[in-house]
């Protein structure tokens, strides 16, 4: 009768071959995944990964070549780390996307397009930030530059203090991340009113981004008792395509084309229609910038483990580099010989 | 396209550096296999070495004054299209090489397949449009110096490991057999192969990590699956697999010199190769 010791199944697990095996599924699972396709499930590498990690343990926990070896302990406690923060990073994580006007503040019902981790508790609702204006850069033919985008946060004074975010300087509060996009526009702000004086809205109709879909700012929108309404923005932001050139809202003009069952109107900022069930007022022209949501409580520690990962497999070289540079020891002897005239022909150990 | 000229001169010195390696090599073999003598070999080889390290070193000179030039004319570095990331690669490759070639004597008659393989990248870069570039605008990042700076570290040690695996393997053929016979044994080769792949491996991940950071920073993720990402991963397990067979088991030391050339070839087809099917290597360039 075969006794199954846990040291027994501890070898058994640690194998080398099944961190071969693997790897390679791994691998697979790495191919499967490439541009994240959506008929393809997450399991491929969640499964390979979960193995590596149990193998991974095994090894550190009963093979001495390891354990016993600092650098090389501490490359492979930062893989196990690694693995374990990632499937953490996913569960809690959130990412989405939010169209914010200049003047508004951020709330968290306007984020759409939201993917987040089943264990996500981030506080999104305590993110307090107002966008201000923003610039964009262009280069001749249109080649898109820096983004400088403005934004006011609570100062914990009872004030505001401005920044300035783009590009590859997020904006962090509460550690949600938001990352500028070249996806932004113009907005103009539209009241309404009911010819009964019952219903008053003032809303923001978002054009299309800007100046991407430069030839089709149109969109429409349906107040509250009346007909849908057409609307047409004809702007004028200095746009052209063979000088460098700044997007800034605030020194654009737009003239609202309004079109309701055919009849058409065009409006300047603070003029208003009258039309079937209410009146319409071009309130003003304004811009929206398009952020990236991202929130991983992880990234930090991912960082952390990362670099004590690589600072492991490095510390392993060099005590490999110590006790002999760069295995040059052999060849060096060989060199010796060789110039001396006499080049052995035994195969030295490695 | 004022650095044209002096990227053909340092192409032209590179394929100078290879004839003059190929020869020196050509002529040591055969005269230890008709006189037999080493010390009269000795100061013809020295020679010919010098030669080569020179021509070396004026290629690499010459690719930093087109770098510098390019940089100068169009306001940033070789960080966008291939015509100047192959450039970079050139210099970057070539410096490293160099500085190995110079003190690490046993090194010096792997450049017959290194400085070929160097060429395979000079001729890719003469047949490609020397177009400017636009700095895309999250190319505005530290980290972009990081990551591509241990890049190329990374790609410089497989390429001298695959210099050393490429001579373990062409002296299996008789007549490279003579050429080569001055050489340490392929074990020591290995070994020499094995801590240049180990070292590989550190700046790969250290490519990995900083990729991961200017990603993070530069479009809001730092691992999306996409084709250069993915690739590099593989790129990776590939190494580290490589490694870890290498250091549990007997490998052969022929099979082994072929998952050191297979690692470098999987690098170059990820480097070099992802643009030409994915429209953007890295999501979030434009």
């Amino acid at each position: 009768m075969r006794i199954i010791t846990i040291s027994g199944v501890l070898r058994r697990l640690a194998s080398t071959k099944l961190t071969l095996l693997w790897m390679l599924l791994l691998a697979v699972g790495a191919a499967l995944s490439y541009d994240n396709p959506e008929d393809t499930s997450i399991w491929v590498l969640i499964v390979p990964m979960s193995l590596l990690a149990l193998n991974l343990i095994a090894a550190i926990i009963s093979n001495p070549r390891i354990n016993r070896r600092g650098g090389l302990l501490v490359f492979h406690l930062g893989l196990l780390s690694i693995v374990v923060l990632a499937a953490i990073g996913r569960l809690t994580h959130m990412d989405g996307r939010v169209e914010i006007i200049s003047g508004a503040e951020f709330s968290p019902e306007i984020v759409t397009d939201i993917h987040s981790g089943p264990l996500h508790s981030g506080a999104l609702a305590d993110v307090n930030f107002v966008q201000g204006p923003f610039t964009v850069e262009y280069r001749p033919q249109m080649m898109r530059g820096l983004t400088y985008s403005q934004v006011a946060l609570p100062d914990n004074k009872g004030g505001w203090r401005e920044a300035v975010v783009g590009d590859d300087r997020p904006l962090l509060v509460e550690g949600y991340r938001f990352y500028t996009t070249f996806n932004k526009g113009f907005a103009p702000i539209l009241s309404w009113t009911s010819h009964d004086g019952r219903v008053a809205e003032t809303g923001a109709v978002h054009m299309p981004s800007y100046p991407l879909f430069d030839f089709k700012q149109s969109n429409s929108w349906t107040p509250q008792g009346g007909d849908e309404i057409k609307f047409w923005l004809q702007l004028e932001t200095g746009l052209t395509t063979e000088e460098a050139w700044v997007l800034d809202g605030r020194r654009a003009t737009g003239t609202l084309v309004v079109n309701v069952s055919g009849e058409r109107t065009e409006l300047l900022p603070g003029e208003s229609v009258k039309m079937a069930g209410g009146t319409l007022r071009y309130e003003q022209l304004t811009t929206w910038m398009g952020y990236k949501l991202f929130y991983d409580p992880t990234l930090q520690w991912m960082f952390l483990a990362a670099f004590i990962t690589i600072a492991g497999l490095a510390a392993h070289f060099w005590q490999k580099l110590a006790a002999e540079p760069l295995g040059l020891d052999d060849a060096l002897r060989h060199e010796k010989q060789h110039a001396k005239g006499s080049v052995p022909a035994s195969r030295s150990a490695a | 396209m004022t650095e044209l000229p002096w990227l053909y001169a340092g192409i032209a010195a590179y394929a100078f550096a290879a004839i003059a390696a190929l020869v020196g090599v050509a002529r040591l073999g055969t005269t230890m296999a008709t006189v037999g003598g080493v010390s009269s070999v000795s100061e013809s080889q020295r020679n010919n070495e010098r030669l080569v390290l020179l021509l070396m070193t004026t290629s690499v000179i010459l690719l930093t004054i087109t770098l510098a030039d390019r940089w100068l004319r169009i306001g940033h570095g070789p960080f966008v299209n291939l015509f100047e990331l192959l450039i970079s690669q050139l210099f970057s490759l070539g410096l490293v090489y160099t500085i190995a070639y110079w003190r690490i004597p046993v090194l010096r008659t792997t450049s017959v397949v290194v400085l070929p393989l160097m060429g395979v990248l000079a001729v890719w870069v003469m047949v490609l449009e020397p177009s400017d570039s636009v700095f895309p605008p999250t190319y505005h990042n530290p980290w972009l110096w990081a990551h591509v700076g241990f890049g190329k570290f990374f790609l410089a040690f497989c390429l001298i490991g695959t210099g050393l695996a490429g001579v373990i393997l062409l002296r299996s053929y008789g007549f490279f057999k003579n050429l080569f016979r001055h050489l340490p044994d392929n074990v020591i080769l290995d070994k020499l192969a094995w801590r240049f792949m180990l070292l590989a491996l550190v700046f790969d991940s250290l490519m990995l990590c900083a990729g991961a950071v200017w990603a993070q920073d530069a479009w809001g993720r730092y691992w999306a699956w996409d084709a250069l990402e993915t690739s590099s991963f593989l790129n990776w397990l590939l190494l580290g697999a490589s490694i870890h067979a290498r250091t549990t088991y007997n490998v052969p030391i022929r099979l082994g010199a072929v998952l050191i050339i297979s690692v470098l070839v999987f690098a170059f087809v990820t480097y070099f190769g992802t643009p030409f099917y994915s429209e953007a290597a890295h999501k979030g360039v434009i």
